[in-house]
């Protein structure tokens, strides 16, 4: 390709590179801060998915009885203080 | 095409320098709440925009780059150097990275190509997504300037344009090369995306761990092309350079190990702080380090600081390089220093004996084993620093050093599955551990009986003894993994009434992730079982006439000619040799050797016999020159196929973790009252927490 066509065909994408970038839109797209109720629901989340996986490997025979109960406790009291902040936040 | 190519890079600065500043000035505007005449969101939307018109103008110098290597544009200095009429065209695709320039463009358009992705995907975390995507112009901007400046792929001849190019380096003339290096250059580029989303949520005191979960997938897919990269590297030096072994600890094949030990190590670790809230200061500092770790590769590799077969591009852009990696972990130090306070762990680890520390002790003897490969990798850097003369560290160092923490971290992947969350009992690690210790101890006194002990005619070898150490732990682990496949699979088979087979499928499709990973180690787990076989490697060499014979482990090979052939690339001369086991004729091998005629240069082609038990590897050396006579070399390399079976189970494995979980069902579970601003009984669903 001689140089003055591949400058041409530069010129070219250049404008439309611009043209894109530039282009004059009304909407942008917006994000509320994330909030401490968002960070809760997420942190829920995980801890089910740690409940969940608690159980099944105490019923897949890798926790003696007295090792999961105790894990459990610990888990599901972490998990109530959380739904009570949850709870609390959305009251407000 | 070179004015195009030329002026697409330009035009790709421009654009990566304005996504960098405009990007970077929103973000401020945001934060602070600073009136400015324009919106903030408009200005970060035209960052974005310029970070994908980015894509588009580095696609299309690589284009241009492309059509030139087609067309045998030798006007362009890049192009006679690194192709030629004959080449045939998948190795002219190769051309684009076989050479300084245009490896760095190619390095260019994948990172574009990554931030193409990511720009796309904005709407899934906006904020986040643009400090990434901020972050990410930062580095494209650093590497086109490069491009621009120091190293141009379109730079003209100067004089009279050859009829013909010099050709490809022989060496990258085998098919391997049209593919693994854009794999290990996937690997290493890719790593620039959760180190941009770590700095990112460092910067923005990101709440929460959910960035781990969305940028789960994009290490993983990176740390898989890494993988393969790697693996691919080492069955392209086991074929093409001829001395029998996959891995020489040549300082460009140390720059790809040592980003991939962080990685795994991030990979590993970050699991914790999505789960349990620990390890947060630990993961942002390994998400760095293996960034810093992809650039020192790139520098390793271009800045001619050391020797290697590999360092095909080496020039004075190691500094560009210093530099960059200097901003960058200045950059890291500062965001660390202003925002460390965010990465407070949400617990301590309780027990020494848990599965968090379990994972912890992992990180840290991969963390041990990047800093010996790094000590040795830069030795003759320092050496040359302190005395004026390099003085180079060779494979018995890395074997000495490496392959103890290698045996370890096998032992640990074995450990740590076993081990409950938080904390053990004696109860638990007496019902976990038997059988992987029986299987242990069985293996060993099989691999005992079965000679393969560490006397070898009655003096001690390490190297024996490090592989029966290695069976008999793969055999551990792989015990440990399939009984935790087998216990899974029992409680579903109970819940659903599916057999055996079906329930192991339910269970990896419900949790992707875990039992993705544990068929990742089961792969790994193979992969030693092969580099154990080392240990007991055997090699003939000999001067071979026609019809003369020579015995390497149960074969014979018999020489019954020589041949030649040639074509408009190269030409060939063959040794035809018919190998007989137990006095039976089983197959023929015909190692090559070639010349190229570009660049004049030689090159074998070994012949490779693979099968379960062992390679039979031949490779054809020449005459000797004093003799006249053809020199053949065999190799029976032990279980060296084991090894890319491997590397299979470990692709699919990391395929498995990308799958979606199946979803829980959801029950209701009453969980206890907490001390709680309210308190009383909370109602918690816990998606099935009795099944799975």
């Amino acid at each position: 390709m001689p140089e003055a066509q591949g400058l041409s065909l530069g010129a070219l994408l250049l404008i439309a590179l611009f043209a894109y970038t530039f282009w004059p839109e009304e909407t942008s797209t917006h994000q509320r801060e994330k909030s401490r109720l968002d960070y809760l629901l997420e942190r829920k989340e995980q801890l089910e998915e740690n409940l969940r996986d608690l159980t099944f490997e105490f019923r897949a025979g890798k926790y003696p009885e007295e090792d999961f109960a105790a894990q459990r406790g610990q888990l599901e009291h972490e998990t109530a203080a959380l739904l009570a902040e949850i709870e609390l936040l959305q009251r407000a | 095409m070179a004015a195009f190519g030329s002026l697409c890079l330009l035009i790709a600065l421009a654009l990566a320098t304005y996504n960098l500043l405009a990007g970077a000035l929103a973000l401020r505007l945001l934060a602070t709440g600073q009136p400015a005449r324009i919106a903030p969101e408009r200005l970060a939307e035209t960052a974005r925009r310029a970070g994908i018109a980015g894509f588009v103008a580095v696609t299309g110098a690589a284009f241009a780059l492309v059509w030139a290597v087609l067309t045998n544009d030798f006007s362009i200095a890049y192009i006679l150097e690194h192709s030629n009429r004959a080449l045939p065209v998948p190795y002219k695709f190769a051309a684009l990275w076989s050479g300084q320039e245009g490896s760095l463009l190619f390095w260019a358009w994948l990172l574009a190509g990554y931030g193409f992705i990511l720009r796309l995907r904005h709407r899934t975390d906006v904020k986040l997504f643009a400090y990434a995507g901020t972050i990410l112009a930062g580095i494209q901007t650093f590497f086109l300037l490069v491009l621009n400046f120091a190293a141009p792929p379109f730079s003209l001849l100067k004089g009279a344009i050859p009829d013909d190019g010099n050709g490809l380096n022989p060496l990258l003339q085998y098919p391997e090369m049209v593919i693994h290096p854009p794999l290990l250059y996937l690997g290493y580029v890719g790593f620039s995306v959760p180190f941009a989303f770590g700095l990112a949520a460092l910067m923005m005191r990101y709440p929460g761990e959910k960035w781990i979960r969305i940028t789960r997938n994009w290490t993983l897919v990176t740390w898989l092309f890494l993988t393969c990269g790697i693996f691919l590297g080492m069955h392209w030096a086991y074929a093409v350079l001829g001395w029998g072994g996959y891995w020489g600890w040549d300082p460009v094949e140390n720059a790809s190990l040592m980003p991939w030990l962080t990685g795994t190590a991030f990979l590993h670790s970050v699991t914790m702080q999505e789960r349990k809230g620990i390890m947060k200061t630990w993961n942002v500092w390994l998400i760095f380090a293996t960034f810093l770790l992809t650039m020192l590769g790139t520098m390793l590799t271009r800045g001619g600081l050391v020797s290697s077969v590999h360092a095909f591009a080496q020039s004075s852009i190691g500094y560009w390089f210093m530099a960059f990696m200097a901003v960058v972990l200045v950059v890291c130090l500062a965001a660390y220093g202003v925002q460390r306070g965010h990465l407070k762990n949400e617990r301590p680890i309780e027990s020494l004996v848990s599965r968090e520390s379990s994972f912890l002790f992992n990180n840290l003897v991969l963390l041990l084993a990047c800093f010996v490969i790094l000590w040795g990798t830069l030795f003759p850097v320092f050496t040359q620093l302190l005395n004026g003369s390099k003085v180079t560290v060779g494979a018995p160092f890395y074997n000495a050093v490496a392959v103890p923490i290698g045996l370890f971290l096998l032992f640990l992947a074995g450990v740590g599955p076993l081990l409950p969350w938080r904390a053990t009992s004696l109860k638990a690690v007496k019902r976990n551990f038997v059988l992987p210790v029986v299987a242990l101890w069985a293996t060993a006194l099989f691999c005992l009986a079965a000679g393969a002990n560490p006397w070898k005619d009655g003096v001690f070898e390490t190297g024996r003894l490090y592989a029966l150490v290695g069976f008999s732990l793969a055999a551990a682990v792989l015990t440990a993994i399939v009984t935790e496949f087998l216990r899974g699979a029992a409680v579903l088979r109970k819940q659903t009434g599916h057999n055996l087979f079906a329930s192991l499928v339910l269970l990896a499709r419900r949790n992707t992730r875990r039992y993705g990973g544990y068929l990742v180690h089961i792969g790994v787990v193979i992969v030693v079982i092969g580099l154990c076989g080392a240990a007991f490697n055997r090699s003939v060499e000999r001067e071979l006439g026609v019809h003369g014979k020579m015995s390497v482990g149960p074969y014979t090979l018999e020489c019954t000619g020589f041949t030649q052939d040639s074509n408009d690339n190269y030409d060939s001369d063959y040794a035809l040799l018919n190998v007989y086991k137990d006095g039976k004729f089983v197959f023929q091998v015909s190692p090559e050797r070639r010349v190229y005629q570009a660049s004049g240069q030689p090159q074998t082609m070994v012949s490779i016999h693979s099968t379960p038990e062992w390679d039979l590897y031949v490779v054809y050396e020449g005459t000797n020159p004093d003799t006249g006579q053809p020199i053949v070399k065999a190799f029976l390399n032990p279980l060296v196929g084991w090894i890319w079976i491997g590397l299979l189970v470990m692709v699919s494995g990391s395929l498995l973790a990308l799958l979606p979980s199946l979803a829980p069902q959801a029950v209701a579970l009453r969980a206890p009252a907490a001390e709680a601003p309210i308190g009383r009984e909370a109602s918690l669903e816990t998606g099935n927490p009795g099944g799975f």
